[in-house]
């Protein structure tokens, strides 16, 4: 028989349980197809076997120090792993220098392309501020929507960041070792990516099509990358301009021979560098200079 | 007693609706992946190796290169919409696969694979790489290597069969010979690469 002493005492620890849920994140939150509605806070370490999506309706925010584990499961078997997260709604991810949020691998020995991606889509509100995102196929793809990229970095991805058709703000994020830095299709996009390094991926930029060059990418260090540093896809006739960004080198030739231009394929586009920096710039000054505040 | 019982269970399953989300099945926009067969041989492999590359590297498609047993699983399989491209030889596609008589000049038997392959199966003979080679001829024949894809494919990818087509001639019959030696010392991928890279494909 349950006493009133036993009942009072399991209604705290069930109290307890809760508040510690709400306030100090559930260690190992287990998603699958998940779908958020309404307001929710991830925090701790969250684990995602699925497509979680963050309805229209939904509001996602993710605290400081947050680790959200992607399993590598490939059920098609097209090579790229089915986990994603999903955001139609709004997006909160504002970590710390000290705190970053990490959306990573869970596999034991974590490889590009074990989950799929972070995918912005026709969301609402974005703000994503100091995290790392890394193994995914892309680290970050933003589709038709507004979102605020800063001080995070996209590394061991096929795609560090990728985006098309967009109002997308990217400054003090460093993106290496993925197979792209950054990948666009502009169409039309309002984007101003300045601050960033963009160093030792196989290919820097690469511009893959429907680009007017009315993307904004200045001031950014566009270095070391193994292959080139900038690539226009095989559908990309019109020119890309690239003013005031840091090549790692002070000579024309040597800037220009690290671009996948016309000069190797004359139905492509031409790539110019007008006015290169004389040095790198130092990516956690952006907030000194254009689009900082919102 | 049955209101404290009440309370306990009440406060479980708060513990357990605040600890879960609402579970339902959603679908995204997922990508195509290109598959690219290649039989178990040097040739086979450096040649699907160079496809993925190209495609990939040009138009940041992610192209997939799987294993094949031989010519009649790699048509099968094309039929069945499980590959989307594989490496074919004229006097192979006539004999062996259409089960029609050998023709003995080269592009009459070009011409005449890629009417019926295209007419009869919806697929597409692209442009030949540029060489032949004897060990895949069928007796009173020629057997001259190019790219077969999927119509469908080509549909999905409408400017897939202009950029295959530009290694259309650009590996002759010395040329492969080395990328065959190369590619069965190594990594075919790399091989396929480096030969790109060298005649500014990539």
């Amino acid at each position: 028989m349950l006493t009133l002493t036993s009942i009072r005492l399991l209604f705290f620890v069930a109290t307890t349980f809760v508040l510690a849920s709400c306030t100090l994140g559930a260690p190992s939150l287990k998603l699958k197809d998940d779908v958020i509605e309404n307001t929710v806070t991830w925090s701790g370490e969250v684990w995602i076997d699925g497509i979680v999506t963050v309805k229209k309706s939904g509001h996602l925010i993710i605290e400081p120090g947050t680790r959200i584990l992607f399993a590598p499961r490939d059920v098609d078997g097209d090579g790229i792993g089915d986990a994603e997260l999903l955001v139609e709604g709004s997006l909160t991810a504002r970590g710390t220098a000290r705190d970053p949020i990490i959306f990573t691998s869970a596999a034991d020995q974590p490889k590009p392309a074990d989950w799929k991606y972070l995918y912005l889509d026709f969301a609402r509100d974005v703000e994503l501020d100091y995290i790392v995102s890394e193994y995914a196929y892309s680290g970050l793809q933003v589709h038709f929507c507004r979102a605020r990229v800063t001080n995070s970095i996209f590394r061991y991805n096929v795609d560090g960041l990728r985006f098309s058709t967009v109002n997308l703000f990217a400054a003090g994020n460093r993106m290496h070792d993925n197979q792209h830095g950054l990948r666009y299709e502009e169409r039309g996009s309002e984007a101003i990516i300045h601050h960033n390094d963009i160093q030792d991926n196989e290919i820097g930029i690469f511009v893959v099509t429907r680009s007017t060059d009315r993307a904004q990418i200045k001031e950014n260090n566009i270095t070391g990358n193994r292959q080139y540093n900038v690539k226009l896809g095989w559908q990309q006739p019109g020119d890309v301009t690239l003013p005031n960004n840091w090549w790692g080198s002070l000579a024309p030739d040597a800037v220009e021979e690290t671009f996948l231009d016309r000069k190797i394929d004359v139905s492509l586009g031409h790539v110019s560098a007008p006015e290169p920096l004389t040095g790198p710039v130092k990516v956690s000054d952006w907030q000194k200079h254009e689009g900082a505040t919102p | 007693m049955k209101s404290l019982r009440y309370l306990v269970l009440n406060s479980l399953l708060l513990v357990l609706m605040m600890t879960s989300l609402s579970v339902s099945s959603v679908s995204a926009c997922v990508g195509k992946t290109l598959v690219v067969g290649a039989l178990d041989d040097p040739q086979q492999q450096v040649l699907a190796e160079m496809l993925s590359v190209l495609i990939s590297e040009r138009t940041g498609t992610t192209v997939k290169v799987v294993p094949i047993k031989g010519h009649a699983e790699a048509h099968d399989a094309m039929i069945r919409a499980e590959l989307d491209m594989y490496i074919e030889y004229t006097g192979v596609g006539q004999v062996t696969i259409l089960k029609d008589q050998p023709i003995a000049d080269s592009d009459e038997l070009y011409k005449a694979v890629k009417e019926r392959y295209n007419q009869e199966l919806n697929l597409i003979w692209l442009k030949p790489f540029g060489f032949s080679d004897a060990r895949y001829a069928p007796e009173g024949t020629v057997a001259v290597a190019a790219p077969v894809v999927r119509k469908d494919t080509l549909k999905k990818f409408p400017a897939l069969a202009r950029l295959i087509n530009k290694l259309g001639g650009a590996i002759d019959d010395s040329t492969m010979k080395e990328l065959e030696v190369a590619s069965a010392a190594g990594n075919p991928r790399d091989v396929a690469r480096k030969f790109l890279k060298e005649k500014r494909f990539i």
